[in-house]
């Protein structure tokens, strides 16, 4: 066992190196259960509300296959998870790859692990001090899932199998990642490759959860909800989790051994012998540098606005209890229905498409720590033009995986069928304006960057807490201010909504004079 | 700000202060480069070298004294210097994704000029380069050849490097002093920091010692070696004679050998009372850049933890 010497202080080392970020993403998923579980009484006064909220749920395919079926109709339980079960389980499926790709794949990329390697700490041990944390993370999220959702008022059974499942989907991503780790050198790639693993499972459990049920039984994600938390628990199913995890990280373990370090599985394709033309200066580098990215970024947002697309013109026949009834005459009819949650998702998307400009500006930060700002410095490339090719692809990164959402949201709109008085017209503009809070956010992290490089990564705090204002700022009936304090909150909800210029035109004011401030500060600072 | 300074010095740095917090990184440096020369620029690590090259990029602001390249501002003119300059790092870092072939076309083509029309391939060749590998998959001295190749490639007037043949075989280190000859020889002025001493001896015309951020020894290595002791070996055929007295050190006599260090004024009054004495062998040897080096260190302690 000499081979995994050293799997102790690794582990003790990569929870230092976790001790901000997994108890933050623990606590706001932990949030959103609570949230959810607290939420559902007050929304569905009575048990026949609930039931025919649940007969609607299972009625609407597009709901179907973004949330997966409630198998009991009558459990309080199940309706009230309907998010949490299967689609807050992919956050929490996000974490484990982060932190796992971080202690593996990006150790090996940066060479420091060579240097790990060069110790007495076995061959094995890094590998397996990745699992360690990962099941310790694991099952700390399964807890406060549980805890959380007892906490909201759920039965203590039902909350404790509830967990059991995000444990599980913990287990079964730190296997998936880890083989996911030995393919490629490139942990840029390894991320990608996880991703698209992650997205197959969940379009098989959707494709599975509406037509062939066979399909749901192959994907994790489908597991989830067969796992009959609220009712009788299948507990024979950690076996399935368990031995998945396991079978994975045995042949990550396999693919591990057969390869050199620093190396993948899969051999990297060689490069172009000189450079084109095209790659001549500073914007056309951070164009290419980037652009691997950007096409992931664009085709997983056409993706996603297809789906959403095609949901919202049947989203009215979800909500039939008298309030919603109420609610959806407010909003203007099932067409206002579908406005309504096209403005939701657009919300949302105008957050999540700040994360790929935030990844542009952290790799400027990359650079400068790792001495490749200095070399396009010490080039004709004035600071001034260095810093415009990292501001451009991030500010318009942003404006274009907004058109592509809308877009896509748009074409999703005709092919299911758009409601009588649904803004149809409208819905491309309604992506855009979210450019406006996005742009500010971005401004912010560029300003934190500009004024000091290891200010960076303090960026992400920005669409973090973002996020959490929007998401359960209302559940939680959080006073008004506070909630204000998100830009997200200022913007004009298209498409029903009457597009209002001045809140964005301030937004991006303040967002140019705050760029203005990154692009001075920028020019004068020391690099390096 | 400054004046810019009329000088014939391509590089010319006048007491130069470079705080970071409360560490003086630079302390007062004065350096002079002349055109046409190589410069060695000597000192061990955290002597400040690599601080007063990023100065001399624009990279960082000093706090006080001038610096000037070019009879430019580095910090204003940063770009129009640029043109004209080649730097390469001590530790070379390049885009992941970027194959090195693509890295060296994108520096040259940053730098103003034409890959098509540079020395790219033939460098490549030279030194045994694989252009097509991707940038994560070099090891450090190939990365340290992607940086030099896109260096050489072209005819700066000015070439900086940082410890240049950090990582470099000795087969490609011999390549990197063939290409410095070629571009002493077509008239390029070098500033070439090092600590690997047998490299600036035989490359540079002159040098310049740092320490704790301030010159403390400059000039061609003759004008250094003549203020230097000389270390003088002698096996006598009679009686030893008596040499101890001002300027001579580190004498030790064994039966009929003497060996001491000499500085240069005592060294006409050694020699003489030597010959006096019958002499079988004598070898005076000056003194070397290391010891040089050494000494420079030696005169005054160094501070812990400077």
């Amino acid at each position: 066992m000499s081979s995994y010497v050293g799997t102790g202080i690794l582990t003790r080392q990569a929870l230092r190196r976790d001790r901000v970020i997994a108890p933050v993403w623990v606590a706001i998923l932990a949030i959103m259960v609570y949230a959810s579980a607290a939420a559902t009484p007050t929304l569905y006064t009575s048990a026949a509300e609930r039931l025919r909220a649940a007969e609607a749920i299972n009625g609407n395919p597009a709901v179907v296959a973004l949330y997966g079926p409630i198998l009991d109709v009558r459990s309080i339980g199940e309706l009230s998870m309907t998010k949490m079960t299967v689609l807050y389980t992919v956050f929490a499926a996000i974490l484990i790859v982060v932190l796992v790709r971080r202690h593996t794949r990006v150790e090996e990329e940066s060479g420091r692990l060579e240097l790990v390697a060069g110790t007495a700490v076995g061959r094995n041990a890094p590998m397996f001090s990745a699992v360690v944390e990962s099941t310790v993370l694991s099952v700390l999220m399964g807890v406060f899932a549980a805890l959380a959702s007892i906490g909201g008022g759920l039965d203590v059974s039902g909350s404790l199998a509830f967990g059991v499942t995000w444990t599980g989907i913990g287990l079964v991503t730190t296997g998936l990642t880890l083989a996911a780790c030995q393919l490629s050198a490139s942990a840029r790639t390894c991320a990608a490759m996880v991703a698209a693993a992650l997205a197959v499972l969940y379009v098989l459990r959707a494709v599975g959860d509406i037509s062939a049920e066979w399909l749901s039984w192959i994907s994790p994600f489908g597991w989830n909800t067969r796992f009959r938390a609220w009712g009788e628990p299948r507990w024979w199913m950690i076996g399935l989790y368990v031995g998945s995890a396991v079978l994975l990280i045995a042949v990550a373990q396999l693919l591990r051994s057969r390869r050199d370090l620093g190396s993948g599985v899969l051999a990297a394709r060689p490069g172009r012998a000189t450079g084109s033309r095209q790659l001549s200066d500073a914007i056309s580098l951070s164009l290419r540098v980037h652009r691997g990215s950007l096409i992931t970024w664009s085709v997983a947002m056409a993706a996603l606005g297809i789906v959403f697309g095609a949901i919202a013109p049947g989203v009215s026949g979800l909500l039939e209890t008298e309030n919603a009834q109420e609610i959806i005459s407010r909003l203007g009819g099932p067409g206002g229905m579908a406005d309504a949650l096209v403005a939701a998702v657009l919300s949302l998307t105008g957050i999540a498409v700040v994360c790929f400009a935030l990844a542009v500006i952290g790799h400027a930060g990359g650079d400068e720590a790792d001495g490749r700002t200095e070399a396009v410095l010490a080039t004709a490339t004035s600071r001034s033009r260095w810093f415009a090719a990292t501001t451009v692809v991030a500010f318009g990164g942003v404006l274009w995986l907004l058109l592509v959402t809308g877009i896509f949201l748009w074409i999703g709109y005709g092919v299911a069928g758009a409601p009588a008085g649904a803004h149809t017209g409208k819905i491309i503009p309604a992506a855009l304006v979210w450019a406006a809070p996005a742009w500010l956010v971005v401004a912010l992290a560029t300003a934190l960057f500009a004024v000091r490089r290891s200010w960076t990564v303090i960026g992400w705090i920005l669409p973090a807490a973002c996020l959490v204002i929007s998401l359960v700022g209302e559940l939680l009936d959080l006073p008004d201010w506070f909630l204000k304090i998100s830009p997200y909150t200022q913007v004009p909800l298209l498409p029903s909504a009457e597009l209002d210029w001045t809140p964005l035109l301030v937004m991006t004011g303040i967002a140019v004079v705050v760029s203005a401030f990154g692009w001075w500060r920028f020019s004068r600072r020391d690099i390096g | 700000m400054l004046l810019s300074v009329n000088s014939d010095f391509v590089i010319d740095v006048r007491g130069l202060v470079k705080t970071f917090g409360s560490v003086r990184a630079l302390d007062g440096l004065d350096l002079g480069v002349a055109p046409g020369e190589v410069h060695g620029f000597l000192g061990p690590n955290g002597a400040g070298k690599s601080t007063t090259i990023r100065v001399l990029l624009g990279l960082l602001r000093h706090n006080s004294g001038s610096a000037s390249v070019f009879g430019l501002d580095p910090w204003h003119d940063a770009v129009q210097i640029h043109r004209r300059l080649a730097y390469v790092p001590g530790d070379v870092s390049i885009w992941p994704n970027l194959s090195g072939g693509e890295t060296i076309d994108l520096l040259i083509r940053m730098r103003g000029a034409d890959p098509n029309r540079s020395r790219r391939s033939e460098l490549i060749e030279r030194f045994d380069l694989d252009p097509t590998k991707r940038g994560r998959a070099y090891s450090k001295g190939n990365r340290q050849k992607v940086a030099l190749i896109a260096a050489f490639a072209t005819d700066p007037d000015l070439l900086v490097l940082d410890e240049p043949t950090s990582g470099l075989d000795p087969l490609m280190e011999q390549i990197f002093n063939d290409c410095l000859g070629e571009h002493k020889a077509r008239g390029a002025t070098v500033l070439l920091s090092s600590h690997i001493l047998s490299e600036v001896e035989r490359l540079a015309d002159r040098v310049t010692i740092i320490r704790d951020g301030r010159a403390v020894e400059s000039g061609t290595l003759d004008s250094l070696r003549r203020l230097r002791r000389s270390k003088i070996t002698a096996v006598l055929d009679g009686r030893v004679p008596d040499l101890s007295g001002a300027g001579v050190h580190d004498l030790s006599v064994t039966g009929q050998s003497v060996s001491c260090t000499v500085e240069p004024e005592a060294l006409p009054g050694v020699l003489a009372a030597l010959t006096g004495a019958g002499v079988q062998s004598l070898t005076s040897t000056p003194p070397s850049l290391e010891e040089l080096f050494l000494d420079a260190y030696r005169q005054q302690p160094v501070k812990v933890g400077a």
